[in-house]
């Protein structure tokens, strides 16, 4: 089991940095990708310390630290309709009220 | 240091309440004192990335003596000035993170302790400097400038909290706010050689926290003493109906049980962590030890072993890098951040220039490995098995604190390190953190506390406890600080 | 085998705004948007700023376990948001709080079912789950979406609550897909919680394939009668590619209502993998049995339910019960009209067919029909007694449903009745009979012919003659010619 793991982690070259620039929208210059190349590789080794634990094929996996029931709120309207763009006038571009954004194609 | 009406730049935060509360026009000769020295060493320490003008306060102070005359013998914070970090919302005050790409962000709302803090009269002075997106260990992250230690300039302050515990010892401010994700309160707390606590997950809303690793993220109070951050968390904590993970605890005036604690003296058990000391430098080993022998001369020391440590700091980093994947996605430039043209291109291609652009190296490297290991074929590999290694360490500290009221390590197993010494070995940085995440992963409260220098540079301790167990911690920090005598210290910026 | 003899296979995936919400599904924002100018309805939450947190709407998830159970789902005992993560313009976090089945997470309902009745047929749908998550923001275009330079968002539907409902792949063709979700909105407007004439109010993607063949995911349909529209486009457009010997590309299509047809969407650039995980936001909830039990309990009558008493209660067939009661408004019309008239089968037809026709001819929302109860139940009365016949009804009907005719006035003031007078009635025989010798003729070697000669004087009478008067007078005459002769 640990060497497959060993053999992907091998995979992680340029095709999956570009492959998670894709899918994280953001991209590395040349010179942060050679750095994290070499970065990276220490790092999944870091990660790698927790394939060695063992026993924890069948634990829960711990989402929430604190056992805390979801609290529900009641459905009556507390904010009032925001007419002067209180919320957004300060750091986005409007126009007619609406927020500009780029192209859905293109 | 200059004393004016019986106060200096030190005088710890309860006795200038008081001070004010009997005459609040030496909120004013406070001030003035305050801006004086940040004048001063500001320059050097590089505490803050937006300081609220002198003018600005001032008219604050005077509109707030004036309107609410009535309630200002009952404000808790009254004329406080207050450093917060820049990652927690302020309405109307540029909220960066320390990044590129909310250089420009005004929010158009408070955080929950923003309101707190200025329900109680305290005066937000400014935003502090800090790892971008609190993404590191010692704000040299920070895409605009790095902060000094103010003990050694050459030295970094820890963080990612960094400004704020800079502020603190630099005396440019008495109190200050900072969070902690997986030591980002108490790292720098131990490096500046001040007080600093992590409360327990969902005592402190997050609401208006900008979020690194939601399950993990807690704001906390820093200060020059342990009466000052007990005061300060009774300000901030409790139950808070915008924060769904917020814990629906009564409001507890922190400073009060202290006292009641203090007085009774009661004799705790304490667990000695073997391995978090034994993987400490020299130096820092030995001025913790000699903290232990302190509180083990009064309490019943035992000592106990962690059966893991690489893997706990595997497993904090992928969780966190996980969460961060997700909560940074919403940085894309078109309600608030980093601005680019719109014009004539898609959203794929603005919203890649927005990222790369707007976020920093460690950032991206975080959001990418985030991404990684949440992807298909990753996610049970990393993710899923770094959340079941979490429980088995819940499990492990649940059946600890069966048999102690509290832990003991080192906060930091290193002395602060020279700017850029960490650049250079990112591991290196991460498993410094080892002590610290236990806390996070687990929930748990934990406190920093100053107990000692190695050639002028702070060593501190780090004490764990229980789940809303805050009180215990501020007990035992309460009888170092007596010990140590290390209390309310200014360091002298040359 | 022949494209015509494969099987088509039809999944639904409908997206519901629970419209009756006062405030969206994380922030107490007003959730009725529909008449507001853009980003009014917003608040630090919706519009996903920095720091900000969600915070559930009880009410949505009591609404979306009312579904659930009229959907005969299996209800979660645990309550989980997850995070699903995709990059979009009108998604403020660029991931949607939403649900998942997934390693310690789960849907909030799943394996129901939903019955139908499609010409004559009865047929289960089963429904796979029901997710409740937020929904996005609106984008405009200045122009078209290829010519616009940038784009505009309106965040106010940003954070409204949704539930997603997800079919098996159970229908076969375009009529069980439109009548599965004529259905569904019957029962979510049964339940209270949405009002399906708002625009946008509910939302339908059609996954649909050949046996054998790709699958295609149809996105953007927005009526019910666009469900059969698109659908049986998209059977006749794969259709012909399978008989010219071709390849179904396992594709997305958008709906185009206008057009009426369905277009490729751009492929995607990136491989979708949403990385769900649970909203470290939102701990769990456990719903305990009582929880779920008060929501049902306090649940109206469905549709079901309601055809069921209609067959035993009004003694009405499966098919006309079942159409009154999928159109709330006309079953709650029907209920009260039956409190003063009591042939319900003859109600009942009357308002499944020309009255309803009327109301859609004239595109009547249900609150605009001038109609009452008591207008129906006084012209069918009056068609009973005889003083109106069936054409009158007709014709007045119309005028009943669009300007509230008082029919019993009307027939008073106008005497606009049914014409008795017998001698007046021969006279008009007679001349029908000297006018249509061979009509005559072959009635009196056919008496089944006899109508064709009711149907002259009722034509010449503009309908008003009392039909049954007539055919005794012809009777009567041929009668007497027969003994003439």
């Amino acid at each position: 089991m640990f060497t497959l793991y060993k053999v992907m982690i091998s995979m992680l070259h340029d095709n999956i940095i570009e492959y998670l620039e894709r899918l994280a929208l953001l991209k590395f210059s040349d010179e942060e990708r050679e750095k994290l190349r070499k970065e990276v590789e220490k790092i999944i080794e870091l990660f790698n310390a927790l394939l060695k634990v063992e026993g924890l094929d069948n634990v829960e996996p711990l989402y929430h630290v604190i056992e805390l029931e979801l609290p529900l709120r009641d459905d009556e309207p507390l904010h009032h309709l925001d007419m002067e763009h209180e919320m957004l006038k300060d750091n986005a571009i409007l126009e007619n009220g609406y927020v500009k954004a780029p192209k859905t194609v293109g | 240091m200059s004393i004016v009406g019986g106060i200096s730049l030190n005088t710890p935060v309860y006795r200038l309440v008081e001070e004010f509360r009997t005459d609040p026009s030496k909120i004013f000769n406070y001030l003035d004192m305050i801006y004086k020295n940040i004048d001063r060493v500001e320059s050097k320490v590089k505490a803050f990335i937006t300081i609220v003008p002198q003018e600005t306060l001032y008219s604050y102070v005077e509109a707030l003596l004036k309107e609410q005359k009535e309630r200002i013998s009952s404000m808790r914070l009254l004329g406080v000035p207050i450093a917060v970090k820049d990652n927690i919302s302020t309405k109307g005050i540029r909220t960066t993170c320390a990044s590129r790409m909310l250089e420009s962000y005004i929010p158009p709302y408070n955080a929950t302790v923003i309101e707190r803090i200025i329900r109680e009269g305290g005066l937000i002075i400014g935003k502090t400097n800090m790892d971008e997106f609190a993404m590191g260990s010692t704000t040299e992250t920070s895409a605009f400038f790095p902060t000094r230690n103010p003990w050694d300039l050459s030295r970094v302050p820890g963080g990612s909290s960094g400004g704020s515990a800079a502020a603190l010892v630099a005396g440019e401010a008495p109190l200050a706010l900072g969070s902690d994700t997986g030591g980002s309160i108490r790292n720098p707390a131990a490096f500046c050689g001040i007080y600093g606590l992590k409360p327990t997950y969902g005592l402190v809303s997050r609401y208006g926290l900008i979020a690194y690793a939601s399950s993990m993220d807690q704001i906390g109070p820093m200060a020059r003493n342990t009466i000052d951050l007990a005061l300060m968390l009774s300000v901030i904590a409790g139950h808070d109906p915008h924060d769904s993970t917020s814990l629906p605890a009564p409001p507890k005036d922190y400073v009060m049980a202290l006292k009641e604690l203090d007085s009774k003296e009661p004799k705790l058990k304490i667990g000695i962590i073997k391995e978090l000391f034994e993987v400490a430098e020299e130096e820092v080993r030995k001025v913790a030890l000699k903290a232990v022998d302190m509180l083990c001369s009064y309490h019943e020391c035992t000592t106990i072993s962690l059966p893991y440590r690489t893997e706990v700091v595997a497993a904090y980093y992928i969780i966190a890098m996980a969460e961060a994947s997700s909560n940074l996605a919403r940085f894309d430039g078109v309600r608030y951040g980093l601005k680019v043209s719109f014009e004539n291109r898609g959203w794929r291609d603005v919203y890649t220039e927005v990222r790369t652009k707007g976020f920093g190296y460690e950032v991206k490297k975080r959001i990418a490995l985030g991404t990684y290991v949440l992807s298909v074929g990753y996610r049970d590999m990393y993710y899923i098995r770094a959340l079941k290694f979490r429980r088995i360490l819940k499990e492990t500290f649940d059946s600890i604190f069966k048999n102690v009221d509290a832990v003991i390590s080192p906060t930091m197993p290193i002395l602060p390190p020279r700017l850029g010494e960490f650049a250079k070995d990112p591991i290196k940085m991460y498993m410094a953190d080892i002590n610290t995440v236990i806390a996070n992963l687990i929930g748990a409260p934990a406190i920093s506390i100053p107990v000692g220098f190695y050639n002028n540079l702070p060593i501190a301790v780090q004490l764990m406890s229980k789940p809303l167990t805050e009180d215990i911690l501020l007990y035992l920090s309460l009888q170092l600080e007596r010990r140590t005598g290390l209390k309310d210290l200014i360091a002298e910026v040359p | 085998m022949t494209a015509k003899e494969l099987k088509v296979i039809i999944g639904l995936e409908v997206h519901v705004q629970l419209t009756s919400l006062k405030t969206k599904l994380f922030c107490p924002t007003p959730a009725n948007y529909r008449e507001s100018p853009p980003n009014t309805h917003v608040c630090p939450v919706c519009l996903g700023l920095p720091g900000v947190l969600p915070v559930v709407n009880r009410k949505a998830v009591e609404y979306a376990i009312a579904v659930a159970k009229a959907l005969n789902c299996e209800i979660s005992d645990k309550l989980i948001f997850v995070r699903k993560h995709y990059f979009y313009p009108d998604l403020p976090k660029n991931y949607q709080i939403s649900q998942y089945i997934g390693p310690g997470f789960t849907s909030i309902a799943k394996n129901g079912y939903v019955t139908i009745y499609v010409q004559g047929k009865k047929k289960i749908v089963r429904i796979r789950r029901i997710n409740i998550e937020e929904d996005p923001g609106r984008i405009i275009y200045i122009g078209s979406i290829e010519t616009s330079p940038y784009s505009l968002i309106d965040y106010n539907r940003s954070g409204v609550a949704l539930l997603e409902i997800v079919t098996e792949p159970d229908m076969e063709n375009p009529k069980e897909a439109r009548a599965f979700v004529e259905k569904l909105i019957a029962i979510l407007e049964y339940l209270g919680v949405t009002n399906p004439e708002l625009e946008g109010a509910f939302r339908v993607d059609a996954n649909i394939s050949f046996e054998g063949y790709g699958r295609v995911e149809i996105k953007n349909i927005g009526s019910v009668k666009d469900v059969e529209r698109a659908l049986t486009y998209e059977i006749v457009r794969q259709r012909r590619i399978i008989e010219q010997g071709g390849k179904i590309e396992r594709e997305t299509r958008h709906w185009d209502p206008e057009k009426g047809i369905t277009v490729p969407l751009r492929v995607k650039e990136v491989e979708e993998d949403y990385r769900y995980f649970p909203d470290p936001d939102l701990p769990p909830l456990r719903m305990s049995r009582e929880f779920i039990e008060k929501i049902i309990k306090s649940m109206p009558e469905l549709p079901d339910e309601r055809i069921e008493r209609f067959m035993k209660q009004y003694n009405l067939d499966e098919y006309r019960a079942t159409v009154l009661v999928l159109i709330k408004w006309l079953a709650d019309f029907f209920e009260e009209t039956a409190k003063m008239y009591n042939d319900y089968k003859k109600l009942a037809d009357l308002l499944i067919t020309d009255f309803l026709r009327w109301v859609h001819e004239y595109n009547l929302s249900p609150s605009a029909i001038k109609a009452t109860p008591t207008h129906i139940a006084k012209l069918l009365s009056l068609w009973d007694k005889g003083i109106l016949t069936s054409k009158m009804v007709k014709e007045l009907l119309p005028r009943i449903v669009l300007e509230g005719l008082d029919i019993e006035k009307y027939v008073e003031t106008t005497g606009y009745v049914r014409i008795t007078d017998r001698s007046y009635l021969h006279k008009i025989v007679e001349e029908v009979m000297n006018e249509n010798p061979k009509a005559v003729k072959d009635a009196l070697s056919n008496p089944k012919a006899i109508n064709y000669i009711v149907g002259l004087v009722m034509k010449k009478t503009n309908g008003k003659a009392d039909p049954q008067i007539v055919k005794n007078i012809i009777e009567e005459m041929l009668n007497k010619l027969r003994e003439g002769s």
